[in-house]
């Protein structure tokens, strides 16, 4: 038990510690890693329990970059995030209010499109008015200092999707992704539960978008909300498990650094095999990598009953 | 308004949706019956279309010979990878939601693997022919000879579809699995061979779409994703497995694009297709033609 | 298969790959050591096919020379080697920084070559100045970006200003009257287009119609139909190769044809005669060189044609190929010094496949705006008159 603390508290220390021994690759390539990290966590957090597939996080991260687009230089670096953060979940509290009655692939695909009309909308705005479409950043914080917020954001991320799935949330949530009719005859506020959850979901990935957009020197619409972020999202939770926490973690981990590799080590190949060994990944790890039974024994081998009980 | 320009508008539109069309009744076979949401759909569109655009520069023939070749390979591939991957995937899959998810990974999968073996088969390279680019006029209304060409195709190959499901034993089989899975075992439906040929016929218009889309369009390997987005767009529009509904919604959509585009501006296309497709589903949730 | 053994083996398969593609490390060179070049480029994405006409090919093809004649001579003495290191960047903004951090911060590469498309070069060139490592980009187009002043970027195409200014004095020489402007909805476009729009004002143009499009669009004759009902002498399209491809032909087929056909890239593509056959003819665009112009031009082509069976485009690729030629002068001048190369790129005045290339700041002042014309089947330079490689036709006939 202590000895597990013990490593814990390592791996914590060398994660946040990076950028102070690490090549700029790594860091680089670390903060990719916690950045698809948050990203499918905290959408784990809603799409996870109630089972509906959300396509709106590249809306809620390009909101967020634009939130430092516009307040770089002129507010504290903390309350950009806060505040990339906060205008991303103001959006979905917007349209959750309308949207979240949907469910199954018309909620996926309507989020789906409901970014792309961000996109479309941002573009056409700022064309209008600046007779532009893109926006130059400068004075931008060091590598790391936006590692370091990425990390804090995914270390976030983890308390907050743990601490929902042990709430009354987390359970109210599950309930409406077994059967959502049932869940609301029982007393859930269906509508309540899902709209906190969704929030809770595109505020991350606002705050991750605010953090990433300076990475980039120039944002313009279609890098930012570029649809390929929430397929990628999509890919890692779900490969991961998003059940249980470890599952986009992992995902996360195992995806970037897998994919990083193959893409340096077979500059024309790597895609094959990587889509190869999705296909097989789905074909023979029916609950994700999070289901993979040694990863299970490794992370928790004496709480695991304990936690099969309470998995509803 | 001028009644020709009208008339023209509406040419376009009808057109531009029939296009869509076909690619979207091929997804919603697909999703409607067996609740596999392919999301590499557009890629077996590229395929489709990277087949014709070669038999056709390596003989100079017409690109409607070769529309069944690429049909009937999107369909043998379909066939095979049903019986490796998607059968296994439904075996294992504890309940439709979850063999949703699932499939929409394994397609991811499909994605990455077709889109680059046709990048190192043919480069990434926009390639193209010219074929019946001629245009016809109709009393003020001009249309390209190839574009009209595909939506005639669209048209046949959609009601031939329709009225399979409407009169043949097989068509009635399928609407039957469309509606209830388990009442149609239950009644003695062959879901074992139909399954099969139901997904590989999905493929199979994909191809075809391809195959059509090639005589107008350039090709290059990542042309698919926008198509499936689309396809994805007009099932959900006209309602999930509901075939006619996709027609429908599919020739809604060009329409509302040709006369936005004229009224607005090319730049609000997009906004004004997502804003109606938003407000459809808003007052409708399952779709135009919701079963 | 039980859920155990099927997790191992597909473990077994993940970490098996992950340890062969470590185990596969290039094998030793002898001689001299290889003079290091790294770069990121779009293989896939939809950069790719851009990438892959314009930019990557020369690359290919250039290493390939100067390793059959032996390596380079830097600083006049012992030939080294190039090798080239590459990599994909997935037309994907974050991809391409990582790739070059790794490249200039990790690898500690002898010289970089930059990635495909002005938001990319963007992103890396702020990088490459802050690690020190000149870059020369044959694809960067923006005003935004020469403006940044970075010491070490070096913009070789032509900026917005030239070649809108180059074709408004066309038109003005012309005596051109009303104009139809159509462009894409993103950096390219409106830079274009915000170049464009003043200069047609002083010289008196009347700008009749001006609509955008954002990318992906797949038809554009209702836009094209009201521009014809206005009767322009010429039609500007700053467009994309797809969209260039849709606005001839959907103007072809609505018998739209102003004095003057304009489409800016693509009409360069060799793809483009291909599609359009001979309704090519008397189109124009952006483009700035063909085997004409010089004899080192038309060997380059030539070894372009030999090595990929492929043309290179009549305006980037050469702008590309030049920036390896002004690369290579430096080694050879200079050596591999990188500061040293900076140096000697600001201040030198170079000769290349595309004429003589003198920098100002961040950008190539020698080179004049240009325009591209179809005639016979070759893209000639018609404009200005000193650089053409034939006469300009004008006013275009009807579509052929």
């Amino acid at each position: 038990m202590i000895a597990r603390r013990l490593v814990g508290a390592l791996a914590a220390v060398a994660i946040f510690a990076l950028p102070l021994y690490g090549s700029p690759f790594a860091v680089a390539l670390g903060l990719a890693c916690l950045m698809y990290a948050t990203l499918a966590t905290s959408w784990s957090i809603f799409s996870g329990p109630t089972r509906t597939l959300s396509l709106a996080t590249s809306a809620f991260f390009g909101l967020g970059a634009y939130c430092t687009a516009f307040a770089l230089g002129s507010l504290p670096w903390p309350l950009i995030i806060f505040l990339g953060g906060s205008v991303a979940a103001a959006f979905a509290a917007l349209i959750g209010l309308v949207v979240l009655r949907l469910r199954g692939a018309y909620f996926a695909v309507l989020t789906f499109g409901l970014g792309e009309v961000v996109r479309h909308a941002v573009t056409y705005i700022e064309k209008s008015q600046s007779g532009t479409v893109g926006r130059v950043l400068t004075d931008t914080p060091p590598a790391g200092t936006v590692y370091i917020t990425v990390a804090v954001l995914a270390a976030l991320a983890a308390v907050a999707y743990r601490t929902v799935a042990r709430s009354d949330l987390g359970f109210a949530l599950r309930g409406i992704g077994a059967d959502e009719e049932r869940a609301a005859t029982l007393g859930v506020h269906v509508r309540r539960a899902k709209l906190a959850a969704f929030c809770l979901t595109a505020w991350f990935a606002g705050a991750v978008g605010a953090a990433a957009a300076v990475r980039w020197t120039y944002i313009d619409p279609s890098s930012v909300f570029n649809p390929f972020i929430v397929f990628q999202t999509v890919l890692i939770a779900m490969v991961g498990g998003p059940a249980k926490l470890r599952g986009p973690i992992l995902g996360a981990l195992i995806f970037s650094l897998l994919a990083e590799l193959l893409r340096l080590r077979l500059p024309y190949l790597y895609m094959i095999v990587l889509g190869v060994l999705l296909i097989l990944s789905v074909l023979f790890l029916p609950e994700g990598l999070a289901g993979v039974r040694w990863i299970d024994r490794l992370l928790a081998p004496r709480r695991r009953a304990r936690a099969e009980a309470s998995h509803v | 308004m001028d009644p020709s320009l009208f008339a023209d508008l509406a040419v376009a539109g009808l057109i531009t949706g029939g296009i869509y069309a076909l690619i979207a009744i091929g997804l919603n076979l697909q999703y409607g019956l067996l609740r596999i949401m392919n999301i590499a759909h557009g890629e077996f569109l590229m395929v489709g279309a990277y087949l014709t655009y070669a038999l056709r520069t390596a003989t100079g023939a017409s690109p409607l010979w070769f529309l069944p070749v690429s049909a009937g390979a999107m369909f043998l591939l379909g066939l095979a990878l049903h019986r490796l991957v998607f059968r296994r995937l439904a075996a294992t899959s504890a309940s439709p939601e979850v063999l949703e998810e699932r499939s929409l990974l394994v397609g991811f999968g499909l994605m990455f693997v077709m889109q680059n073996v046709a990048l190192l088969i043919w480069g990434a390279d926009l390639r193209g022919y010219d074929y019946l680019s001629d245009p016809i006029q109709y009393h003020g209304v001009v249309v390209t000879a190839n574009r009209l060409l595909v939506f005639g195709v669209v048209v046949t190959i959609s009601a031939a579809l329709m009225i399979a499901l409407r009169t043949t034993m097989a068509g009635k089989a399928v609407r039957g699995m469309l509606q209830s899975p388990l009442g149609a075992l239950l009644v003695g439906v062959d879901t074992r061979r139909l399954h099969p040929i139901c997904f590989a016929l999905g493929l199979a218009m994909a191809g075809a779409a391809g195959s059509l889309l090639s005589m107008i369009f350039e090709v290059s390997p990542s042309m698919g994703e926008s198509y499936t987005v689309t396809a994805l767009i007009v099932i959900t529009l006209g309602g999930l497995g509901h075939i006619a509904g996709s027609f429908v919604g599919a020739l809604v959509l060009g329409l509302v694009e040709s006369f936005g585009m004229y009224f607005t501006s090319p730049s609000l296309k997009v906004l004004l297709s997502y804003g109606v497709f938003v407000l459809v589903l808003l007052i409708r949730p399952r779709g135009l033609f919701a079963r | 298969m039980s859920r155990t053994f099927s997790g191992c083996l597909v473990w077994t398969m993940a970490v098996a790959t992950t340890v062969a593609t470590f185990a596969l490390a290039p094998a030793a060179r002898a001689d001299e050591p290889p003079i290091k070049i790294g770069y990121a480029i779009s293989r896939t994405g939809p950069f790719a096919p851009g990438a892959q006409v314009t930019q990557e090919p020369n690359y290919l093809l250039w290493a390939d020379q100067v390793n059959a004649a032996g390596g380079i001579a830097v600083k006049g003495g012992k030939k080294r080697k190039v090798e080239l290191i590459g990599y994909d960047d997935r037309s994907d903004v974050e991809t391409t920084v990582r790739t070059y951090e790794k490249l200039m911060g990790s690898d500690k590469v002898d010289l970089i070559l930059p990635p495909w498309g002005s938001s990319t070069n963007f992103a890396v060139a702020p990088l490459a100045n802050k690690y020190g490592y000149p870059m020369l980009a044959p694809t960067a187009l923006s005003r935004k970006l020469v403006d940044m002043k970075l010491p070490y970027f070096f913009a070789v195409l032509q900026q917005p200003d030239r070649m809108m200014g180059a074709l408004v004095d066309f038109l003005a020489d012309k005596k051109v009257k009303t104009v139809a402007v159509v462009y894409m909805d993103d950096l390219f476009g409106l830079e274009n287009v915000n170049a464009l729009l003043p200069l047609l004002k002083a010289k008196g143009i009347e700008v009749a119609e001006k609509k955008s499009y954002p990318l992906g669009v797949k038809d554009l004759s209702p836009t094209l139909k009201a521009i014809k009902a206005k009767n322009v002498d010429a039609f500007l399209g700053i467009t994309y190769p797809p969209d260039t491809i849709l606005v001839s032909k959907q103007s072809k087929e609505i018998g739209f044809a102003p004095k003057v056909f304009y489409s800016s890239v693509g009409t360069a593509f060799p793809l483009y005669k291909e599609v359009m056959g001979s309704a090519a003819e008397d189109v124009m665009g952006m483009g700035s060189w063909n085997a004409k112009s010089s004899p080192a031009a038309k060997a380059y082509f030539q070894a372009h044609v030999k090595k990929f069976s492929k043309e290179p485009d009549r305006w980037a690729s050469g702008h590309a190929w030049a920036a390896l030629q002004i690369l290579q002068q430096a080694i050879e001048k200079v050596g591999l010094d990188r500061k040293a190369i900076r140096d000697y790129v600001a201040t030198t005045e170079f000769q290349t496949v595309v004429g003589p290339i003198r920098f100002q700041g961040s950008e190539n002042i020698t080179t004049p705006g240009t325009i591209g014309q179809w005639e016979k089947g070759e893209f000639e330079v018609v404009w200005p008159k000193d650089r053409a490689t034939a006469a300009p036709v004008f006013p275009k006939p009807a579509w052929k």
